[in-house]
């Protein structure tokens, strides 16, 4: 080959596939409506993107698989942990173990926190080919949801909002410093585990598991009753 | 050296030398914050320091790129630069920018994209600090329009980095265009534009040190550059397949991007064959190592690293997980970091005039930083792999799987050690040769 002939593969070579990536582009463009759902991304959702950048939550946290690797991917954190979840993280994200990683409290407002939500909330929508994949395993656990009646609900929201889940997993989500709970119920009565809450020293004087003295009797007896049904 | 203004090269050389340095120290800094729990939490935040090494990087490697452009550019256009004052205009604003740009990110002044953490006030005083460049080096070359390939693909490479650039500039509202664009700065860069300015360099350092014909250096050139964008361009689909973007990408982006090692193959057997039919001998051992060394890492951090998690049959499980961690730091050190490393061991003595200097620190500094950044990558990738087993595959909790990681973290800790005492090693050089007295 010359070097004419090498010159001119280079420009043709590069004019071509410029067009054809330019041609991806624009149809891409035409898709985005629909499989980013478009129609709902309101201004808090905006206003809620802007929150994102404003404390580079994206250094830390990936988000559509993109960002930083020091903390969890975000694309899907809405449907897998909640609204009440996200609303008491993000309030306060101090953890009681010292020696696990942290998240810094941004000290967000209330305002932020309901954009950040929004935003959390529209991504969770985009249609992402199915990324992250269905892990392997526990595709059977999350597939038969709970019987969520008023008090179980009111039980799973407790659980979630005093960050039980930062000790115990349910069905593979959760910490690993506390026992696993995914089937708590077919292991103990249900007076156990309200003993084990309202005063988890008269169990196990050495237990690690801090007393919630701030949690009401019929607090306790709803988280009791959402504990007891997993088996 | 044979211009004058060739000397404008060597402080573009010295800064990118200690700011590769103060990288390798926030890089230290991240992965013992993955190890233990963090006692700068307050000060220096794990996003932060992560905002300030990977922006470090890119402001290392421009003042490499551009000091290795002003020294080429007289000796290819044989004549003087333009002007000496714009080039030295240009690299105070752009150390100014780097500061400012530093201390605003301590203080949180972001614009909070990864690695386009610039504000949008320090973004355009980029694109004014290219055009300056660009300005420059064009007037240089048309004073004499005595045109090569290897300058016309500089130019082309500098042109290309500078428009894709204004692509990261805008807010927008939704993420996945946000992200759709925010690769044609990230993607197109570092397979488009650097791979231009990458190539042209090496093939200038290729030319002078075997004294092959011009014809047959520039031919394969062109024909390298050709193959990285065809490869490159549409490959930027391999980043479109789980942001929002439709189907196809899978195909589009999975096929071209399979394609991508092609050309890096080619460099690696060029550079041996231009090496060993040289017509001259190589007195500068030390560059020889670093452009044998170059060529090779880059196959193997860029295009084997590349092609083992680019299939999305592999990449659904692998996407944002260690894994690409293992590639960036292995496909940065050797397509760019080597590149750079080999032009100012090529440039710096004879800008000085030096024809002989001790060159065990340079071989000293070659191999603990190319053992140390391999143990790196290694262990990054094991750290991935496990993530992606544990995480994805069962679907266990991501905090519980770093646990799990934590000996690999730890292997990393140590490499990223031994790197950096590789890079030490390499700026004490590069200062003591900077700054001896020649007569």
């Amino acid at each position: 080959m010359e070097k004419k002939t090498a010159r001119n593969l280079f420009i043709w070579g590069t004019v071509i596939c410029t067009i054809v990536f330019i041609w991806l582009t624009i149809d891409t463009h035409s898709t985005i409506p629909k499989r980013t759902n478009t129609d709902k991304l309101t201004d808090e959702v905006v206003l809620g993107k802007r929150v994102w950048h404003k404390y580079n939550c994206n250094d830390c946290h990936t988000i559509l698989g993109i960002g930083g690797y020091y903390a969890p991917d975000m694309t899907k954190v809405y449907s897998t942990r909640g609204e009440t979840w996200l609303k008491a993280f993000l309030k306060n994200p101090e953890t009681p173990d010292p020696q696990r990683r942290k998240m810094p409290n941004q000290g967000l407002s209330e305002d932020e926190i309901n954009k950040l939500i929004a935003f959390l909330k529209w991504v969770d929508g985009i249609d992402t080919n199915e990324w992250p994949p269905k892990p392997i395993t526990v595709a059977k656990v999350t597939k038969t949801p709970i019987d969520e009646t008023l008090q179980l609900l009111k039980g799973k929201n407790l659980y979630n909002q005093h960050r039980c889940d930062l000790c115990h997993q349910i069905g593979g989500q959760g910490g690993i410093i506390g026992p696993d709970l995914s089937k708590v119920g077919a292991k103990r009565e249900k007076e156990w585990l309200f003993i084990q809450i309202k005063d988890p020293k008269s169990h196990n004087p050495n237990t690690q598991m801090p007393a919630y003295p701030q949690l009401k009797d019929e607090e306790i007896q709803a988280m009791v009753s959402f504990l007891a049904g997993l088996k | 050296m044979t211009y004058e203004s060739q000397k404008i090269a060597l402080k573009y050389f010295v800064i990118s030398a200690i700011f590769f340095g103060l990288q390798v120290i926030l890089g230290i800094l991240l992965i013992l914050k993955y190890i233990w729990p963090d006692p700068l939490i307050g000060i220096l935040p794990f996003n932060t320091a992560r905002t300030i090494h990977t922006n470090l990087l890119v402001v290392w490697m421009l003042f490499g790129f551009m000091g290795g452009t002003y020294y080429v550019i007289p000796e290819e256009a044989r004549t003087e630069i333009y002007s000496k004052k714009l080039a030295n205009l240009q690299f105070w604003l752009l150390l100014l920018g780097g500061l400012v740009a530093v201390i605003g990110f301590l203080f949180g002044w972001t614009a909070g994209r990864p690695l386009l953490e610039l504000p949008v006030e320090l973004k355009w005083a980029i694109v004014v600090i290219a055009l300056i460049f660009i300005f420059n080096v064009f007037l240089t070359m048309k004073k004499t329009k005595n045109w090569t390939a290897i300058q016309g693909l500089l130019l082309g490479g500098i042109v290309m980095l500078a428009v894709m650039w204004l692509f990261g500039i805008p807010f927008f509202k939704n993420l996945t265009l946000d992200y759709y664009y925010w690769w044609w700065v990230i993607h197109l860069w570092v397979e488009g534009a650097w791979e231009l300015i990458a190539a042209s360099l090496m093939a200038f350092i290729l030319l002078k040190i075997t004294g092959i014909e011009r014809n047959i250096i520039e031919k394969w050139l062109y024909i390298e550059v050709a193959l990285v964008l065809f490869t490159g361009i549409i490959g930027t689909g391999h980043h479109y397949y789980w942001i929002g973007t439709p189907e196809y990408w899978l195909w589009w982006g999975g096929i071209f991007s399979a394609l991508e090692p092609v050309p890096i193959i080619l460099m690696v057997f060029d550079t041996l064959n231009h090496v060993r039919h040289r017509k001259i001998e190589i007195t500068n051992r030390l560059v020889l190592y670093w452009v044998v060394g170059c060529a090779i890492y880059h196959l193997i951090g860029a295009g084997v690293w590349g092609i083992i998690h680019t299939l999305p049959v592999v990449n659904r499980w692998t996407h944002g997980t260690q894994v690409t961690t293992s590639h960036g730091h292995m496909a940065f050190f050797g397509a760019y970091a080597m590149l750079i490393i080999t032009i100012i061991y090529y440039a710096l003595p004879k800008l000085k005039g030096i024809e002989k200097f001790n060159q065990k620190p340079g071989f000293w500094a070659f191999w603990i930083m190319t053992i140390g950044m391999t143990v790196m990558g290694l262990a990054f990738g094991a750290a991935g792999i496990v993530q992606s087993y544990f995480q994805r595959g069962l679907g266990m909790d991501f905090l519980v799987v770093q646990e799990f990681m934590k000996p690999w973290f730890k292997a990393v800790f140590f490499g990223g050690l031994g790197f950096f005492i590789g890079v030490l090693i390499y700026i004490y050089d590069i200062i003591k040769l900077a700054t001896t007295k020649t007569v």
